[in-house]
C-alpha cells in the first residue's frame, strides 16, 4: 500500500522546480500566465477587477492587464455568459465568473442553450472557446444561499466541459487547458480549499488534461470515486481504514464532463467494488452516473453493490451549525460506508 | 446623405427578394417538401432589409427564426437557406438545428437558438468583443416587441449602454407576440422609450417604409461606427400570416390584417421608384425573372442534398479535448 502525492499523479513526477502553493494562489497564478500568454482572454464578472473578487482569486489581475481585459460586470449573470458566448464567436476566448453557484441558476440559458450547443447546433462553424469559472460549495458556513454544488445540473449537457479540481497543481493545469481548447469549460472552484489546501506547482509552464481521471492513492481493496473536497476527506478516510487493513483506491474524477470511464472501470476491475462519494444531494447526483455506469459496464467486475456516500437530499448545506453538520459526510461517515461495501 | 440610385435598386433587388422566397417557402412547407414547420415574415420585409442591405462581410447579425430576409440581405447564399430548410448535409447547421435557424459564420450571421431575445444578447457580446478588439464592426440585434419584455434583453441593452457598444437594436414591432397582443406585453406605446433607461437613443419609424428603414438603420450604423453607442430603433410593422405555417391567427381581425395589408412595404417602395424613374415596368420584370431563377436553383442544390446520415448524431459535440 502507498500513499501517492496527490499532485504527483496527474502527469508523473513534477520535478525540482516546485513551489508550495495554495489552491486559490493556483487559480490566480494559472489566469495571469494564461493572460499574459494569450491577449485574446478576458475576465468578466462581478466584484473582480479593483476589489479582486470576493475571494480574491482575481487579486492582481485588473492592476495588470487594465479594464478592457478584467471587467467588473453590472449583476447581470444571465448577460455574463450569453454576452460571453457572442465574445467567442467574434474571436476573443471570455471567462465569465459566476460569483456563486448559487446564481448559476440566473445563467443556464447561456450556459446550456448557447454555450454548450453553440458548436452543434450550427454544424461546427461556430465554436465556444470559453472558461466560466464558479465558485461553489458547502464546509464554509455559507447557509443555503451560498454552498450550493450543482455540477449534476451541467452534466445532462453534451457540448460542455465540466471539470473541478482538488489540488493547487490540478486546479493550475485544469485551468490552462480550459484555455487552450475550443470547447466551453464550466470550471468549478470549491470555495473550501480555496485556502485550506496548499500543494507543490511546477514553476515550469504544464497542463492537466481535460477529460482524464487520476488514481491518487493505489489500492486492492475497493475503490473511491470522488473530486474535490470530498476527494480529500475520502483520502482521509482510507488513511484510517489503512489502519485496519482495508486497502483502498482513490480516484480523482477531475473532469465531471465528460468524465473518464477508463480509469474507472479499470480500477473496479481490480478491486471488485465501488464507492461514489460526491458533494450535493444524492438523488440524480454525480454518484448515480457514475454507479449506473458501472452497472451497466462493470457489473461482471462486481463483488458487491455499487455504493453511494452523500448529503442527504435536503436542497443545501443549512445555516445552523448542528444542520450543517449533518450536511456533508465526513471521513468517519465515508469510512463506515467502504466498511460495509468491503465486508458485503 | 442621399440615397443614391443604385443602393434604391439594391434595396429594390432585396425586398423583392426576400418577399418572394417567404412566399416559396410557404409553400414549399404547404406541398410536404420540407418539415417541422415555417415562420412566415410577409408584411415585414422593409425592417430587415433597410437595416441589413449595405452591411460589411465582418459585421455581425443577431437574428431569429423569422428573419429569414435579414440573412439573406446580409448575403446568405439562398442555397444554404434552402438547404438549411430542408435540413440537408449541405445546410450550414448539416441537419442539427431547425428549418428556420439560419447562420452563416463567414458573414457574421448567428446560428441561433429558439430562446426568444437571446440572438440580441450574443450579439451584443459580439460588441464587446470589437470594442476589446478596437474594431469599428457593428452587431445589429433584432427582436419582436414581445422579446423587449425578457429579463436578459435588458441586461444586454444596460451593459451595451454602459460600455457604449457598437449595437443597433432593431425592434420589429409587430403588435403580436405570437398570440399574445402587445398590450399584454408592454405597457408603453412605443417599445423605443425602453431606450432612455440604457443612456441612448431610441427611436419609432414606419415599419413598412424602406426609405425610412434604410436611412435611419444607416444613421444608427454609421453613428455606432463612430464609437458613439448603440440606437434602439423600433420598426412598426405587422406579420400577415400566423406566428407559424400551423398557426390560423384567429386571435386577430380581419380588418386589422386588411388595414395591414393596404401598407404592404413592397409595392409602396415599387411605387416610389418607378415614379422616381429608378426602375421601370421591362426591370421589374427583368428582376423577377432572376429571383425567380435565383429562387429555383436554390431549392434544386437543396433538394439534390444528401439526407444527413444516423452517425453524424455525435459529430460537432465537442472540439477535440487537451
Amino acid at each position: 500500500m502507498k500513499m501517492m502525492e496527490t499532485a504527483k499523479s496527474a502527469t508523473g513526477a513534477i520535478g525540482s522546480d516546485v513551489k508550495t502553493m495554495s489552491y486559490i494562489e493556483a487559480i490566480t497564478e494559472g489566469l495571469m500566465e494564461e493572460m499574459q500568454r494569450d491577449e485574446r482572454i478576458f475576465l468578466i464578472g462581478e466584484d473582480i477587477a479593483a476589489y479582486g473578487g470576493v475571494f480574491k482569486a482575481t487579486r492582481g489581475l485588473y492592476e495588470k492587464f487594465g479594464p478592457m481585459r478584467v471587467i467588473d460586470s453590472p449583476i447581470s449573470e444571465n448577460f455574463l455568459v450569453q454576452g460571453a458566448v457572442g465574445a467567442a464567436i467574434a474571436g476573443l476566448i471570455p471567462s465569465p465568473e459566476i460569483q456563486f453557484d448559487d446564481f448559476i441558476s440566473l445563467a443556464v440559458d447561456g450556459i446550456v442553450e448557447h454555450a454548450a450547443k453553440m458548436r452543434y447546433r450550427s454544424g461546427g462553424m461556430f465554436t465556444c472557446p470559453m472558461v466560466i469559472r464558479c465558485c461553489y460549495g458547502a464546509a464554509v458556513g455559507g447557509g443555503l444561499f451560498h454552498s450550493q454544488a450543482n455540477q449534476a445540473w451541467f452534466m445532462h449537457c453534451p457540448g460542455l466541459v465540466v471539470v473541478t479540481p482538488a489540488t493547487p497543481y490540478d486546479a493550475k493545469g485544469l485551468l490552462k487547458s480550459a484555455f487552450r481548447g475550443q470547447n466551453p469549460v464550466l470550471y468549478y472552484e470549491h470555495k473550501r480549499l480555496y485556502r485550506t489546501i496548499k500543494g507543490p506547482v511546477p514553476t515550469h509552464d504544464y497542463t492537466v488534461p481535460l477529460g482524464k481521471a487520476a488514481v491518487v492513492r493505489e489500492g486492492q481493496h475497493v475503490t473511491v470515486i470522488s473530486y474535490a473536497l470530498m476527494l480529500h476527506r475520502s483520502l482521509e478516510a482510507a488513511e484510517k481504514l489503512a489502519a485496519e487493513g482495508i486497502d483502498v483506491e482513490v480516484i480523482d474524477l477531475r473532469t465531471l464532463l465528460p468524465y473518464d470511464k477508463e480509469t474507472i472501470l479499470k480500477s473496479v476491475e481490480k478491486t471488485a467494488r465501488a464507492v461514489v462519494v460526491y458533494e450535493s444531494s444524492k438523488t440524480m447526483g454525480v454518484g448515480a452516473e457514475i454507479g449506473a455506469m458501472i452497472a451497466e459496464d462493470g457489473f461482471s467486475f462486481l463483488d458487491a453493490p455499487v455504493r453511494r456516500v452523500s448529503p442527504p437530499d435536503a436542497p443545501q448545506e443549512p445555516f445552523a451549525p448542528p444542520l450543517a453538520e449533518a450536511y456533508l459526510p465526513d471521513a468517519n461517515r465515508i469510512a463506515e460506508a467502504i466498511r460495509e461495501t468491503v465486508a458485503y | 446623405m442621399p440615397v443614391s440610385n443604385d443602393e434604391l435598386k439594391g434595396l429594390y433587388y432585396y425586398l423583392t427578394l426576400v418577399r418572394t422566397t417567404d412566399e416559396r417557402c410557404r409553400r414549399l412547407f404547404k406541398q410536404g417538401r420540407f418539415h417541422g414547420t415555417y415562420f412566415s415574415a410577409v408584411g415585414q420585409e422593409a425592417t430587415v432589409v433597410g437595416s441589413c442591405y449595405g452591411l460589411r462581410a465582418e459585421d455581425t447579425i443577431g437574428i431569429q427564426h423569422r428573419e429569414m430576409g435579414a440573412a439573406i440581405t446580409k448575403g446568405m447564399p439562398l442555397k444554404y437557406i434552402m438547404a438549411e430548410l430542408f435540413a440537408r448535409k449541405d445546410s450550414p447547421d448539416r441537419g442539427k438545428s431547425h428549418p428556420c435557424h439560419y447562420g452563416w459564420k463567414p458573414l457574421g450571421i448567428i446560428t441561433p437558438a429558439s430562446t426568444i431575445a437571446a440572438q440580441t444578447v450574443i450579439a451584443t457580446g459580439c460588441a464587446l468583443a470589437y470594442k476589446i478588439q478596437k474594431k469599428d464592426n457593428v452587431a445589429v440585434c433584432f427582436v419582436g416587441e414581445g422579446a423587449t419584455s425578457n429579463g436578459v434583453w435588458h441586461e444586454a441593452l444596460n451593459f451595451a449602454g454602459v460600455h457604449k457598444l457598437n449595437c443597433v437594436y432593431v425592434v420589429q414591432n409587430n403588435l403580436w407576440a405570437e398570440s399574445v397582443p402587445a398590450s399584454l406585453g408592454v405597457p408603453v406605446e412605443d417599445v423605443s422609450e425602453r431606450a432612455k433607461a440604457y443612456g441612448f437613443p431610441g427611436v419609432t419609424i414606419d415599419g413598412n417604409d424602406l426609405f425610412a428603414t434604410y436611412e435611419t438603420s444607416q444613421d444608427a450604423i454609421r453613428r455606432a461606427r463612430r464609437g458613439e453607442g448603440p440606437t434602439l430603433i423600433e420598426m412598426k410593422t405587422y406579420r400577415w400570416y400566423g406566428h407559424s405555417e400551423i398557426d390560423p391567427a384567429n386571435y386577430r381581425t380581419q380588418e386589422e390584417l386588411e388595414y395591414w395589408k393596404k401598407r404592404d412595404p413592397v409595392p409602396r417602395f415599387e411605387k416610389i421608384l418607378m415614379e422616381r424613374g429608378v426602375i421601370d415596368e421591362s426591370y421589374k420584370q427583368a428582376t423577377m425573372q432572376r429571383i425567380e431563377r435565383e429562387i429555383e436553383e436554390a431549392i434544386d442544390f437543396a433538394e439534390k442534398s444528401p439526407q444527413p446520415e444516423p452517425h453524424e448524431i455525435l459529430e460537432d459535440v465537442y472540439a477535440p479535448l487537451v
